[in-house]
């Protein structure tokens, strides 16, 4: 069974979530046959997820029951949805009891969710799809990931290995479970037979405090940006005995709070473990061993058990040479199937066998430690959420009758369009759309955008 | 420049409001940018303004435009 869940206490809870509810492993076994006698055969669904016990149990159930899951979140905007939907075709919603229209059928509920039927023709689907995830969640991309069973029970095998994860662990899963590495902290826990601390809240609110000192948690897992929120809020200083470890990743850390969060641990016995890796990897692929925090600052660290990094030339030659910047190559059973655009590619098989250019600009030391130094694909982590730049240029060309370039950094994206009385509106409306904060976007007005001969944009006069 | 004005202009600067917005009935996730994003930098600028620094209580309990008035005056700011 998917994770062994069925070799688990059965009256062991599984999953705690910030509503009050909760659930045993025999809870989420039982449900799962019962939701097995809807599928007949293999079909698609889309999860609308809010980090509930509702959300969990029915994504569980799917994968136990070998329904392919489509994770999305529960507030992703209504266009992007049904593009989604008219896309792939899911037999079947399972959504928030409140996002039940009138008009629809319920055919089974559970814990303030409920599975909806689309009346939509499922696509054929490969036999070993597992999961399909956004690979930027928040721009509602139509392009998917295709994951396979064993990229998930490989994945959760080997992280909850390399965090010693046990079944007394209480991990916080904040990050969203429709994002890769919200749900990677999911699986590896319940493979060890833990207890999932699930919340939709984030550390601004006291309940987020509440919810995390009232269950004792045990391991936080976040995005940079978390940890700078959690600085202000004097967090180094919080006295936190059951915490054990902290760990990040979806992007680079500053140098000072890297030694912050290492300084923190080192003070008060806690393990601090950043990770790298990419929703094509089914979450992680590196990880930087604690004791090595302090030594290897800003450093992704080294694969992860059963995985195997190296750098390869333009030419795709290997390097074998310290110190030296060349794209990054993973190989482990996480590695995704391919990708997914639209409902015919459901029936692919594994396109990847097992090998990941990450486009990630890397170089490795003497020690075999790995550094980022740079990105070959065109998307931006903004506050560690990986958002799309031809997609963020799409949306705003097909909304503005505008010609539209986006470029920029982790910190900031950069939008330059031709129509100077646009500029404010543009970026309310991309940042409504992409559901990031609109301090993260920088407007300009560009009369001409410069293009090469066949009508490229040159980003790199911009 | 009064306190006060000071107050409703970094209200209006970090949420792009427009300048005649009735900005005193403002929730916390009222307003878009009003997010956890939103809510750190909104306390940095205070911070940077008033010359003082937020107990964490205060920033998590910070949740509408009124109730930040009340919390600037417990650190002595004249509101």
């Amino acid at each position: 069974m998917f994770l062994e869940l069925d070799q688990k206490s059965s009256n062991n809870i599984a999953l705690i979530d910030s509503e009050g509810q909760q659930a045993t492993y025999g809870d989420v076994v039982a449900f799962s046959q019962l939701f097995g006698t809807i599928f007949p055969l293999k079909t698609l669904i889309i999860v609308l997820n809010n980090n509930t016990v509702g959300s969990a149990m029915g994504y569980l159930a799917a994968m136990i029951e070998r329904v392919v899951p489509l994770m999305l979140s529960a507030t992703m905007d209504g266009e992007l949805l049904k593009e989604l939907t008219d896309t792939y075709h899911p037999e079947f919603l399972w959504k928030p009891m409140d996002m039940v229209q009138g008009n629809e059928t319920v055919v089974l509920e559970k814990c303030g969710y409920a599975l909806v039927p689309t009346g939509l023709e499922p696509y054929p689907l490969y036999e070993d799809l597992s999961l399909l995830l956004t690979t930027s969640g928040s721009t509602g991309s139509p392009k998917l990931v295709r994951h396979s069973y064993n990229n998930l029970e490989a994945q959760a095998r080997n992280i909850s290995a390399f965090f010693d994860a046990k079944e007394d662990d209480k991990p916080m899963v904040d990050l969203p479970i429709n994002y890769t590495m919200g749900l990677s902290v999911l699986n590896s826990y319940l493979y060890a037979g833990a207890t999932a601390l699930l919340t939709g809240l984030n550390p601004i609110s006291p309940k987020y405090w509440e919810f995390l000192k009232t269950n004792e948690a045990t391991v936080l897992t976040n995005v940079p940006y978390y940890y700078e929120i959690l600085k202000k809020l004097r967090f180094f200083r919080m006295d936190l005995p059951y915490l054990r470890i902290i760990t990040q990743g979806g992007g680079k850390m500053s140098d000072e709070l890297y030694m912050e969060c290492a300084e923190y641990a080192k003070r008060t016995g806690k393990k601090f473990i950043p990770t790298y890796g990419q929703t094509e990897g089914s979450a992680r692929m590196a990880y930087l061993p604690a004791e090595l925090a302090y030594e290897k600052c800003g450093s992704i660290g080294r694969a992860i058990p059963n995985g195997k990094l190296y750098l390869i030339n333009d030419d795709e030659t290997v390097i074998t040479e310290p110190d030296v910047v060349g794209e990054m190559v993973y190989e482990g059973p996480n590695v995704t199937l391919g990708y997914a655009v639209k409902g015919e590619d459901l029936i692919l098989g594994d396109e990847r066998h097992g090998v990941l250019k990450t486009g990630d600009m890397v170089k490795m030391d003497a020690d075999g430690c790995f550094y980022i130094v740079g990105r070959k694909k065109r998307f931006l982590k903004l506050w560690g959420y990986r958002v799309g730049l031809d997609e963020c240029e799409n949306i705003i060309k097909s909304a503005f009758d505008v010609e539209c370039a986006c470029v920029g950094d982790d910190e900031r994206m950069r939008i330059y369009v031709n129509s100077e009385a646009e500029l404010d509106t543009i970026k309310k409306y991309i940042a409504s759309k992409t559901n990031v904060n609109s301090s993260a976007f920088e407007m300009h007005y560009i009369e001409k955008l410069p293009r090469n001969d066949a009508g490229k944009i040159l980003y790199s006069k911009l | 420049m009064k306190n006060c004005e000071k107050y409703r202009n970094i209200f209006i600067e970090r949420f792009s409001l427009e300048e005649d917005f009735d900005v005193k009935k403002i929730k916390r996730y009222d307003v878009t940018d009003w997010d956890s994003v939103g809510h750190m930098m909104l306390i940095t600028a205070l911070e940077d303004s008033f010359d003082m620094m937020f107990e964490m209580e205060d920033i998590l309990a910070f949740d509408t435009y009124e109730n930040g008035i009340e919390i600037l005056k417990k650190y002595g700011i004249e509101m």
